[in-house]
């Protein structure tokens, strides 16, 4: 009992509550989807199709709201993620493993390792200057990657967004009802593109993937 | 060749593919090929229906969409039933199965027959309003015979086998119509690089041209159809989209098609597709190449069996091989009309005359039937026909070149088909339905598109211009005008050579006059699908109803599935020659989407059964099902409503819930609650601010529970919020509550405070909250924490970062049912992890899963109030007793602080929340119950207000209930009434809504 007195009670008030959410590697976490068993799909399911779908579980999301004309901030978080914050509407920027999407004039959203979330916040907390906001909304989503040469059909089923290249090139994100939820969707390739759900509807999203791809054939991938 | 009106060779059917169909229970050949309309004629079938109101014989008079007779039911088995099918657009499919609708008992043997023959003039226009409306107790008995009479289809029984799509399209172009026109601009937007759609209703792409004997450089011209088409398929970029109707045109260039997939394959759409597509196009550039319809003539009997308008024999000859009779009569105001009799008297079958209402006709179609040796009767009109289920003979006669009266004596002739036109009507619907109102034009005698204030364009037919050569040069000078204002590069397109002919002008006649006035004359049909006679419009006329909007609703004219497409513009006439006006003056014709009857399916789209709304689940949500949940729609949200063991009741299932909450420990996944993300130096400033109560000086580690009001004052939301941090909190909202919540508070900021340093984040999906209940919940708790969580350690309203069966969580000591409660909050990735932990050690405390109904009886056992069920936009805090929670000294003003101090808001005598203690402790008041003060009160009882909340609680052994009493925080005591619908009257004693530990001890534990 006498241990575990010590953080709340000794620090002063912080600015910011940061806690490292994740338990250690022994309790797995469940993905949205986890009770689709994906993976037992992507075993025994069907392995040719023209939509393929696979689900990137279980990463760091990071919502940032920041000032994108403050110089100090801009230069913190391309030192704690090595990367810029794209500053361009419905454009997205990615390193390797990290990636941060437009959202809105004030609002990004970054994406990284599943383990990474606190050393991340604890890095921005040092170093981000003025008023901002950084919120951990790993719990609250999940991505899923649709390619294949119908996944654009699949699309046009579900969002009203043109998504012709000509307009929705590689790295272009928007933020949209997808059915009647909503996604953020960017665009990987030329047939391959990314939804990020809530996960309170990633069910509803499941149901509808399967029946908008039911005519091209579906295709977990592991 | 049971086919008795079926051509040995030509047309685009494929003599090699026999189809079977049935109509009305027997069965019938066609070709593949073939429209179900298309095949009737060719089997000699003359009947399609009876008239709605005159139970009249009626048969195909068209080839297409405008067809307003040859409305069937469809359908095999009970479950693929489709009413208000267009024969004439239904392509023909083996076990096609097809009825007529109108007509009862049958077709050929009608009961309503009677009606119409005995009391034609019993039903005159204004009939329904003038004779069923009294007494109107019987409407329903008439409503329900005459609908049995007029049959309008019916829908089906069972559940729809088939599945429907949607679509979402982008593109610079979009062509409406495949004929000459639109092919030539599809072409030239195409050749530039656009984006192009291209759709048209039929099955194959060419419009008029697959209906006619002309050439281009000098060959079919079906063939220079086919080089478009192939041409234009192998563009990347070219979307091209048959068998879809361009049903809806709305703002912004947005335009719903509604595409018909496997409809001409089969009743039911094979496996894995969609039977129609709906698909929804935002183009930069539409082009309108819709065409024109062939106008008929009015005159006396003209709805017979066998009365066509002309260009439809045209078709059925040219594109289905059929011709649909053996003894044409041709009448026509224009020279297009003659190409009719000359298709006719090439089919091999006898023209009996042309009878041209003009005193001349020597353009290049009139020459053409004069050197066949056609027998033309010039300044003359077909002014009735004879014949009951098909045309035995007509009466020819002399008319004024006004085309008003009747000149000269009537000749007979012997005939089986009448084909009128009185000219093109130019297809101007989906330019009305932006709101353009059409313009006539006398040159045409038609309606052309009027003005519009869309990117629109339009080409060939709709624009009057109907000679092939012009119509695509207009398709083509609209492609070049839309890349130019698409800033996309010009393109060469050499047009292929079409025969120009020499053209009379036509004449402008809609109404054929007969030697008796047109009150007596035989029947003169405007509109067929809702029986409307030249004669009733003059009646309406006749009666003050002056204005053509008028006397459509009057008469109906228009009303029809068809909406009118061949009887508008007549019926216009015939109402400007009654009241002396011009066509114009008259008033003009507008079209509202759709185009065409589109089926209900289309329009739902994938949007049914499962997916008709999305249902969200917490990360507990398989636990909760295996658990045997019975679940409650909280918004989207489906939350456990109560978990029954074995055959328990709902009743059994909430007292043994609620006990366990009291006397050990429950559980609760609020997961569901809105959670918003609050950080910035200006945090606890905002809050103040739209929450009723003090936030400033709430120290970090502490929880406060708030109320929020619109600015009328009225409670809208509530909820605990935690101070995280100094610049940090956690708000809370109800579950239903989330969103709204989110948005008021971006709204406040970024319209009325933008100066706050505040940003908001929802993360109620981020979180699994589990609510653990209780005396019994520290000591469950604990066996799974790091972390002294004892009283001292971790008081009431205090919250705490702690680890949780492995998982980092937050802890809220906060309490919703009055017990000892900890809410824990982990990263919903681990909620399913700890719920189960806290199951593995709660199993000793008898832990107890409750749902959203046991929450709700033990939250108003403590007299906590539910916004949205105890409140409903109509009450303040005061009203609610919860004054405490209104903080008015706040140096910033707060939402709603000037709104609950209106006059009104202050009154003593409004419905206040209270509690309700029932005198017999067994009654429980029906929820929403209306209370009176007088029990002895006449009908109607002045009413004191509504019961919100009203159960049986376990826990006390008598019902309790909360409720709106008028002054009732002053009147504790005394007795209040609820009057039931079966006659009784409960009553009930108006006390504290807290009923259980009024001092709050339990929680404080």
């Amino acid at each position: 009992m006498s241990d575990n007195t010590t953080a709340q009670e000794t620090v002063t008030p912080i600015k910011a509550a940061v806690m490292d959410q994740l338990p250690s590697a022994a309790i797995q976490g469940q993905s949205p989807l986890h009770h689709a068993d994906l993976d037992s799909l992507a075993q025994q399911g069907p392995k040719t199709g023209g939509v393929h779908l696979r689900e990137h579980k279980l990463l760091c999301h990071l919502t940032l709201r920041c000032n994108q004309g403050d110089e100090a901030q801009k230069a913190a978080v391309e030192r704690v993620l090595g990367l810029a914050l794209p500053l361009s509407p419905l454009t997205s920027v990615e390193k390797g493993d990290y990636s941060i999407r437009w959202l809105s004039p004030d609002e990004w959203l970054i994406l990284a390792p599943g383990l990474e979330a606190f050393d991340i916040e604890t890095k921005f907390r040092t170093e981000m200057p003025g008023h901002y906001s950084l919120v951990n909304s790993s719990g609250g989503s999940t991505v899923l990657e649709l390619s294949g040469e119908n996944a654009i059909d699949v699309l046009k089923r579900s969002v009203s967004v043109d998504l012709h290249a000509s307009v929705f090139p590689i790295g272009k994100v928007v933020s949209t009802t997808f059915a009647k939820s909503t996604a953020i969707l960017r665009r990987k390739g030329d047939h391959t593109f990314e939804l990020i759900i809530r996960r309170s509807f990633a069910d509803y999203i499941w149901l509808w993937l399967q029946d908008t791809s039911r005519e091209f054939g579906l295709v977990i991938d592991a | 060749m049971t086919q008795k009106n079926r051509l040995q060779n030509g047309g685009r059917i494929d003599r090699s593919q026999s189809l079977t169909f049935s109509y009305n229970g027997k069965e019938y050949q066609g070709f593949k090929g073939d429209t179900l309309a298309s095949a009737m004629l060719a089997n000699g079938i003359d009947l399609v229906g009876r008239s709605f109101k005159y139970s009249r014989p009626r048969g195909i008079v068209a080839a297409g969409a405008e067809e307003p007779n040859a409305v069937l039911q469809l359908g095999a088995t009970e479950a693929t039933q489709v009413p208000n099918v267009r024969a004439t657009q239904q392509e023909l499919f083996n076990g096609l199965v097809s009825a007529s609708t109108n007509g009862w008992p049958s077709v050929e043997t009608d009961i309503m027959g009677m009606v119409g023959k005995l009391g034609g003039n019993l039903m005159p226009p204004g009939f329904y309003y003038k004779t069923f409306m009294f007494p109107q107790s019987l409407w329903e008995n008439y409503e329900t015979m005459i609908r049995k009479a007029a049959g309008l289809g019916r829908s089906p029984k069972k559940n729809d086998p088939d599945s429907y799509d949607h679509i979402n399209h982008h593109c610079d172009v979009l062509i409406v119509g495949a004929g000459p026109a639109g092919l030539a601009a599809a072409l030239t937007a195409a050749r530039s690089g656009a984006r192009v759609m291209i759709a048209d209703e039929q099955n194959e792409f060419g419009g008029c041209l697959l209906s006619t004997k002309e050439t281009l450089d000098g060959k079919p011209a079906a063939e220079w159809v086919a080089s478009v088409v192939a041409e234009l398929s192998a563009f990347e970029n070219v979307i091209l989209l048959p068998r879809s109707t361009v049903n809806g045109y709305h703002d912004h260039n947005f335009v719903t098609i509604h595409e018909r997939c496997t409809d001409h394959l089969a009743d039911i759409a094979p496996a894995l597709q969609a039977r129609q597509r709906m698909h929804k196009v935002r183009a930069k550039w539409v082009v309108l190449a819709t065409g024109a319809h062939d106008r008929p003539l009015v005159y006396g009997n003209n709805d017979v069996p066998g009365c066509m308008v002309a260009s439809a024999v045209s078709t059925y000859i040219n594109r289905y091989g059929v011709v649909p009779g053996n003894e044409l009569v041709l009448m026509t105001t224009n020279d297009y009309g003659y190409q009719a009799a000359l298709d006719w008297h090439e089919a091999g079958r006898r023209v009996a005359a042309i009878v041209d209402t003009r005193t001349a006709a020597n353009g290049s179609r009139a020459q053409a039937a004069r050197a066949k040796g056609i027998n033309i009767i010039l300044g003359s009109a077909v002014i009735e026909v004879q014949g009951g289920k098909r045309v035995t003979g007509v009466s020819i006669a002399p008319i004024s070149q006004d085309g008003n009266k009747v000149t000269g004596a009537i000749k007979a002739l012997s005939a089986d088909t009448v084909a009128s036109t009185g000219g093109w009507s130019p297809v101007i619907h989906l330019s009305c339905h932006t709101g353009s109102r059409p313009i006539w034009n006398d040159e045409i005698v038609g309606f052309l598109p009027g003005k519009t204030l869309q990117k629109q364009l339009t080409a060939g037919g709709i624009n009057g211009q109907y000679e092939l050569a012009a119509a695509l040069s207009e398709g083509f000078a609209a492609g070049q005008k839309a890349l130019s204002e698409l800033g996309l590069p010009a393109v060469e397109l050499v047009l292929p050579k079409a025969k120009v002919a020499v053209q009379d002008a036509p004449m402008s006649l809609f109404h054929i006059p007969h030697i008796k006035p047109t009150s007596q004359a035989p029947k003169q049909f405007v509109d067929y699908q809702n029986d409307v006679t030249a004669a009733g419009i003059e009646l309406a006329c006749r009666e003050g109803f002056e204005s053509i909007e008028h006397v459509k609703r009057y008469t109906a004219m228009g009303f029809g599935t068809d909406q009118g497409k061949l009887g508008n513009i007549n019926g216009m006439a015939v109402a400007a020659k009654i009241l002396n006006k011009t066509i114009p003056e008259t008033g003009t014709t507008i079209f509202r989407p759709n185009y065409t009857p589109i089926t209900f399916g289309a329009v739902a789209g994938r949007h049914r059964g499962e997916l008709f709304d999305p249902k969200r689940y917490s990360a507990m949500h398989q636990w909760h099902i295996k658990r045997g949940a019975k679940f409650e729609d909280v918004g989207q949200w489906k939350r456990p409503w109560y978990f029954p063991q074995g055959a328990e009741s709902m009743q059994d299932a909430l007292n043994r819930e609620c006990l366990a909450v009291r006397n050990s420990v429950g559980i609760l996944d609020a997961s569901t609650l809105g959670k918003i993300d609050i950080q910035g130096k200006d945090a606890r400033e905002f809050l103040g601010r739209v929450y009723t109560n003090a936030w400033a000086k709430l120290a970090v580690g502490k929880c406060r529970y708030g109320l929020m009001c619109g600015e009328d004052g009225m409670v809208f939301d509530d909820g605990v919020t935690a101070c995280l941090g100094d610049q940090h909190f956690l708000m809370t909202t109800t579950t239903g509550g989330a969103a709204r919540v989110l948005e008021w508070l971006e709204i406040y900021h970024q319209t009325e405070w933008p100066e706050l340093e505040v940003y908001f984040n929802t993360v109620t999906d981020h979180w699994s909250t589990l609510t653990v209940t209780g005396p019994n919940s520290r000591k469950l708790l604990s066996e799974l924490v790091d972390y002294d969580i004892t009283n001292e350690n971790f008081p009431y309203m205090d919250w705490k970062q702690i680890t949780v069966a492995g998982v980092p969580a937050r802890v809220f000591r906060i309490s919703f049912t009055g017990e000892l409660s900890f809410e824990i909050n982990v990263q919903a990735n681990y909620g399913m992890h700890v719920w189960e932990k806290l199951f593995e050690v709660g199993a000793k405390y008898s832990l107890t899963p409750y749902g959203t109904e046991t929450m709700h009886i033990l939250r108003a056992e403590k007299g906590f109030i539910i916004a949205g069920q105890d409140t409903d936009g109509s009450v303040h805090p005061h009203d609610l007793g919860m004054s405490w929670c209104v903080a008015a000294k706040k140096p910033f003003s707060f939402i709603g602080k000037r709104g609950m101090a209106r006059q009104d808001c202050m009154r003593e005598d409004r419905k206040q929340l209270v509690g309700l203690k029932t005198k017999d402790p067994k009654q429980v008041i029906p929820e929403g119950a209306q209370g009176v003060f007088d029990r002895t009160a006449q009908i109607p009882m002045p009413m004191v207000g509504h019961v919100t909340s009203s159960y049986w609680s376990e826990n006390l052994g008598h019902s309790i209930a909360m409720g709106f009493v008028k002054g009732g925080l002053s009147k504790m005591g005394e007795s209040v009434f609820y009057p039931l619908a079966d006659g009784s009257v409960i009553e009930a004693e108006i006390c504290s809504p807290i009923f259980l530990d009024p001092k709050g001890e339990r929680q404080n534990v």
